[in-house]
């Protein structure tokens, strides 16, 4: 679930988009291509076709499932989608360092997944 | 049939969706030992046979229920869905109106399930 | 060998089938707090098939006032007799 807890707001294009404390979208559909860009700059991620390609899977998972998935089914999800050869976790992290689930879940404007800890 | 049930863990699962909660931390508790790796069995039994209908709706209050989670088990690897066949059978339901294909199983089967998966959580 | 505990009563709750459903042939089943209500001469009967290996706490027996009404058939415990039969079985498994 979306955290509705408001911690700060994200100024984008003069509109003001609710963040919980830990950066996700309060409001989930406030969620616009521009936040998503000025969401990957906070991170310092410049999106790139490759990037969105996977927002684009995740935000499918999310309509069809009503969660955020965790790092394996993230990874299963993006090989059904896009190909196996950018179903591998070493694909996603080098386009979501760190954590891969929790940092593209925030870009893509999806509540932080509840199953990986 | 005992080794072809054979897993890390089994969720026993006897609640229905919208009542309680119990059935939505059964679920949390399965996938979060898929997303680490486990492998998982769910046991829909009793009541929680009523967690298969297909076509559930939100609850009157809008509070989504547990059908998608369900519907999201294959992407966790949790292909083991297991049904105690005489509870379906006291709904009077049959499998083609359940939201996915599950294993029927009877009394002997089901008795060996606890021993058959290294830790088994009840909800 | 599963120790089965069970905590609801066989006259309101159908939980109890549950419990019989899983257990294996060697497994033990523990009546406690409104279980024990079962371990009565009119109740045991749903317990037919795991006769000799039934038992009931009796702490929850005798906070109950019935203690001296069980049925022959079942074996009282008191909670070292409950830590025990836990340490006997492999893992123990909670019907509720």
């Amino acid at each position: 679930m979306a955290s509705t807890t408001l911690a700060r707001y994200l100024d984008v294009k003069g509109q003001r988009i609710g963040l919980d404390p830990e950066g996700y979208l309060v409001n989930l559909d406030t969620w616009s291509p521009d936040v998503a860009h000025a969401l990957a700059d906070e991170d310092g991620i410049a999106l790139t076709d490759e990037h969105w390609e996977v927002i684009e899977v995740l935000r499918n998972f999310h309509a069809r499932f009503a969660m955020a998935p965790a790092m394996r089914p993230l990874v299963k999800a993006v090989g059904q989608s896009l190909g196996e050869d950018k179903g591998r976790s070493i694909h996603l992290m080098r386009l979501f360092p760190g954590s891969p689930a929790k940092v593209a879940a925030r870009l893509a404007g999806l509540p932080k997944p509840t199953n990986c800890l | 049939m005992t080794s072809h049930f054979s897993s890390d863990l089994l969720v026993i699962l006897r609640h229905g969706p919208h009542g309680s909660s119990l059935l939505r931390d059964g679920l949390d508790a399965a996938l979060v030992a898929a997303a680490f790796g486990q492998r998982v069995s769910l046991l829909f039994m009793g009541e929680g046979v009523m967690a298969l209908v297909d076509d559930q709706q939100p609850d009157p209050l809008g509070q989504k229920g547990t059908s998608a989670t369900i519907e999201m088990l294959s992407m966790y690897d949790i292909e083991a869905i297991l049904v105690e066949q005489t509870a379906l059978e006291l709904f009077g339901l049959t499998p083609d109106e359940l939201m996915l294909p599950v294993r029927l199983l009877t009394g002997a089967t089901l008795s060996t399930l606890p021993t058959s998966h290294r830790l088994v959580l009840t909800f | 060998m599963l120790l089965h505990v069970l905590n609801r009563s066989p006259a309101t709750s159908r939980v109890y089938q549950q419990a019989l459903t899983m257990m294996g042939e060697e497994d033990r089943l523990l009546l406690v707090e409104d279980g024990v209500q079962g371990a009565l001469p009119q109740m045991v009967r749903h317990f037919g098939e795991v006769q000799g290996r039934l038992f009931a706490l009796e702490e929850d027996l005798a906070s109950r006032g019935l203690l001296g009404r069980c049925d022959a058939s079942v074996q009282v415990v008191d909670v070292d007799g409950f830590v025990l039969l836990t340490e006997q079985a492999e893992r123990t498994m909670s019907w509720y």
